[in-house]
């Protein structure tokens, strides 16, 4: 075999207050997809945003085709060939792909009718359908990550890092981007390709690093592994299968929350939401698939209160709440588990102890003699920390500190309590490792059982299967149909996400 | 003492340290001593009680104007217009005191005062709040903008209704001795002020750590998007924050008017609300911080002071503003270098542990 085009060798990374890498080596060959995977927080985007000169390594080497190399920044990494595209995006909103494209690389006067057709070319050589002259702002998020990988491809990328890629994408988009991952490498370039999504690993991989803790916990070949071993590996542990629901009825009585053709339209642009219509019951888990962006954090907000409607009636208790502040609301008992704990959920710079009484710091609860008690909130954020398991040193740590998983497993605990008749749960997976999204479907099923409502949002069709009773989808602002468990196969799911309608979907 | 505070008091004597010894390579220039300046200048203060007395004098308003920027800083939101309210806090003093120097007794003549200039910078700030919260003002402008307004307000009072007697000065008639406030050190100016300031800093600590109110205003500050989704509504806070801030700078011109002056003048205290801001970061917005930061400052400027009056050495006054600003950029620029150090501290201690492991 040929010299490795990357070659790592014991790259140790340390932050001011954790390891985020010790000791980490592999390499990837050229025409190789490596897959890179692990929980989050497992330290796989911190080695690769070495690679790529974001970060520098404070141990160990790093070889390209042979030759020790120093990464001092992203233009180094470009020099020699490396691209990455991050997670969130780096693209200008309101210039158009062009723009973005020729950023930073274009000279002198810019002919943007040469550049559009050039990056046209290159666009249709690999497949991709792109408008060349739209405003990035303005395209889908599927595109933008197209966008970003043209990018990477316009200078010449042999070695092509990709983070978390199909987080943001349908099923469809995914399907694409692994076509398009195998046709690159087979142009003799490397992938390295970082995902906690076992089934796309063994899709698409070569050569498979396990990371966990911030080492390398193995480095295998696709074809000589399955997925129970790289789950064992990721986890150190078995995972236990969560129960199917049962095919359960809800009389009307028991409905708890009502939406009625409620429409949310805005200026000069089509409704955010048009004519939702759907009941949850006590002891429901009613799932609403779908492509993110298609209407499912304006329904969340409706119901929490941040979002007003334009028509429509929501039903809370069989009494109309839309007029309703969001402190009515909590105090109402409706929990909110927000999509983006980072801006809705958590206040990062604040100690864990004061996140938990962010939603009852109007109620009494924490107060003795006129001032906050100490005492009774650290012992009950405390009981949570022990209850939920989460990895914290205690009340008085800094929730910035805390690895995504055991930020979420607070926002949960606190939305459990505040949620004392429903809780909106919208993506509480997204991102997390399979240990938090245990914990976080058994905390689910826990609350149903006790009668409370859950509403259930998300765009991972595994999670909804398992999960919910009823299984309503959203495209474009609209409910394409209320279906119960079991009565959709995952392709007709698959349509209907991308609005066909239910008899299309037959 | 936990090591951290040991590491912010080390940091900021180094400043200080480095501060003073720039300084004294000016000094050098103008074929001055320093060394021979500064230890005549600081056994001057540390020996003489009446001079040590002027440091809390000196820091007493700084401590105000100081707590009024930190207190909106913690709600992610920046008044520059403390000096604007102290001058509202200022005409409040002057005008009750003028109005019922005579009239009522001292001590409830003084407490009367307290709560009006409080009202008065209290209402300068709600309003910048409130143009915050309705107009989506740039309270930032709105506030800087502000103590120009109140400023020009004064100067037309001092010219007309509060004009003194004589009609001499732009300044206004000297106050009734019953409405001073009494002095706490006999053989010093340090007046009950200080101990309102200082009472004021714990209490402003104690309503923003301790209080839901106080949680509130920072979980504005730190993230609105997820205090409005706890029900918090922004702008109340917004308009609440400003209030007390533009109260606590007001403030000031209770321990300014009563306490120092006894009566008020054109251009008074001129430069307390631009010193506030930059003890207030030096403090790291740390109410009880402020306390020091400011007794830093008074202590500075007493230097400075007593250094002009050195005989024979005619050392300009520019250069005393200068010292100022220097050791308060060495101060500033050590802030960084501490979290600097700190993280690189941090870091050779799991460097060890990873060795180890």
């Amino acid at each position: 075999m040929t010299a490795p085009v990357v070659e790592l060798k014991n790259v140790s990374k340390y932050f001011a207050k954790v390891i985020a890498n010790k000791n980490v080596s592999f390499c990837a060959h050229e025409g190789e997809v490596v897959a890179l995977l692990g929980e989050n927080g497992a330290g796989k985007s911190t080695i690769m945003k070495i690679l790529y000169g974001l970060y520098s390594a404070d141990e160990g080497t790093i070889l390209i085709r042979g030759q020790e190399t120093v990464i001092h920044s992203p233009k180094d990494a470009m020099a020699h060939g490396i691209a990455m595209v991050q997670q969130h995006f780096s693209l200008v909103p309101t210039h158009t792909v062009t723009e973005n494209i020729i950023l930073g690389s274009a000279r002198g006067r810019i002919s943007l009718k040469d550049y559009d057709a050039k990056i046209r070319a290159l666009a249709e050589s690999y497949g991709f359908d792109i408008p060349v002259e739209s405003r990035v702002g303005e395209l889908a998020v599927g595109i933008q990550q197209k966008v970003e990988i043209l990018k990477a491809l316009y200078l010449n990328t042999k070695i092509l890092i990709l983070d978390e890629p199909t987080a943001v994408l349908t099923p469809q988009e995914s399907e694409n981007l692994m076509e398009f991952i195998k046709k690159y490498a087979a142009q003799g370039n490397t992938v390295i390709f970082i995902t906690h999504k076992l089934k796309e690993v063994m899709e698409v991989a070569d050569q498979i690093v396990v990371m966990r803790d911030g080492a390398v916990a193995g480095d295998l070949k696709c074809a000589e592994t399955d997925e129970h071993a790289l789950a064992r590996l990721m986890m150190g542990q078995d995972l236990t299968p969560e129960a199917k629901p049962e095919d359960r009825e809800f009389s009307d009585e028991s409905t708890l929350l009502e939406l009625k053709n409620i429409t949310v339209r805005q200026k000069n642009a089509p409704p955010l939401l048009e004519d939702v219509s759907f009941r949850l019951h006590a002891g429901e888990i009613f799932g609403i698939a779908g492509v993110s962006g298609n209407g499912q954090d304006e329904v969340c907000e409706v119901i929490c209160g941040s979002r007003r409607i334009t028509e429509g009636e929501l039903l809370y208790c069989g009494r109309s709440i839309a007029g309703d502040t969001i402190r009515q609301r909590i105090d109402a008992g409706i929990g909110y588990v927000p999509v983006d704990r980072y801006r809705d959920g958590l206040i990062m710079d604040m100690t864990l102890a004061e996140n938990m009484m962010l939603k009852s710091s109007f109620s009494r609860r924490w107060v003795s003699r006129g001032l906050i008690s100490q005492k009774v909130l650290g012992d009950y954020t405390s009981d949570i920390i022990r209850e939920y398991q989460v990895k914290a040193t205690g009340p008085e740590e800094i929730a910035r500190s805390l690895s995504g998983g055991n930020q979420q497993k607070m926002v949960l605990a606190r939305e459990i309590d505040v949620g004392q008749k429903m809780i909106v749960f919208n993506q509480p997976t997204r991102g997390l490792d399979m240990g938090a999204v245990d914990r976080i479907h058994k905390s689910m099923l826990e609350e149903r059982r006790k009668g409370k409502g859950v509403l259930l949002i998300s765009t991972e069709l595994s999670e909804i299967f398992e999960l919910s009773d009823r299984i309503a989808i959203m495209y474009k602002g609209r409910i394409m149909g209320i279906y119960r468990s079991g009565e959709l196969s995952t392709e007709q799911i698959g349509l209907l996400m991308a609005g066909y309608t239910g008899k299309e979907a037959g | 003492m936990k090591r951290g505070h040991l590491d912010v008091i080390a940091f900021n004597v180094g400043a200080v340290v480095i501060g003073l010894i720039i300084s004294a390579c000016m000094l050098l220039f103008m074929k001055i001593n320093p060394a021979e300046v500064y230890s005549v200048a600081f056994l001057k203060i540390v020996t003489d009680k009446y001079t040590l007395g002027e440091v809390l004098v000196k820091s007493t308003p700084l401590i105000f104007t100081a707590l009024a920027f930190a207190f909106t800083f913690k709600a992610n939101l920046f008044n520059i217009g403390a000096q604007g309210q102290f001058y509202a806090g200022s005409l409040a003093a002057i005008s009750l005191s003028l109005a019922l120097g005579k009239v009522l007794p001292g001590w409830l003549l003084i407490l009367l005062v307290l709560l009006a200039t409080f009202a008065a910078g209290g209402l300068v700030g709600g309003l910048i709040g409130l143009a915050k919260a309705k107009c989506h003002a740039n309270e930032f402008l709105v506030s800087m903008m502000s103590t120009y307004v109140v400023s020009a307000l004064m100067d037309y009072l001092l010219r007309t209704a509060l004009r003194e007697t004589k009609g001499e000065y732009l300044q206004t008639d000297p106050i009734s001795s019953n409405a001073y406030l009494p002095v706490i050190l006999p053989g010093t100016r340090v007046h009950l002020g200080f101990a309102i300031a200082v009472a004021s800093a714990i209490a402003v600590w104690v309503l923003l750590y301790k209080t839901e109110l106080g949680f509130r205003i920072r979980a504005v500050g730190c993230n609105a998007n997820a205090a409005e989704l706890a029900g918090i509504r922004s702008r109340k806070i917004f308009v609440i924050a400003f209030l007390i801030s533009g109260g606590l700078a007001g403030m000031a011109g209770l321990t300014e008017v009563n306490g120092v002056q006894h009566m008020l003048l054109q251009d008074f205290n001129s430069s307390i609300g631009s010193f506030g801001i930059g003890i207030a970061i030096l403090a790291n917005g740390n109410p009880i911080g402020v306390i020091f930061a400011s007794l830093l400052f008074g202590f500075m400027n007493v230097m400075g002071t007593t250094m002009g009056r050195l005989p024979g050495l005619n050392i300009p006054s520019s250069i005393i503003d200068f010292i100022e600003g220097i050791v308060m950029i060495c101060v500033i620029i050590s802030y960084f270098l501490r979290h600097r150090y700190n993280n690189s501290q941090e870091k050779k201690k799991l460097k060890k542990e990873g060795a180890a492991a």
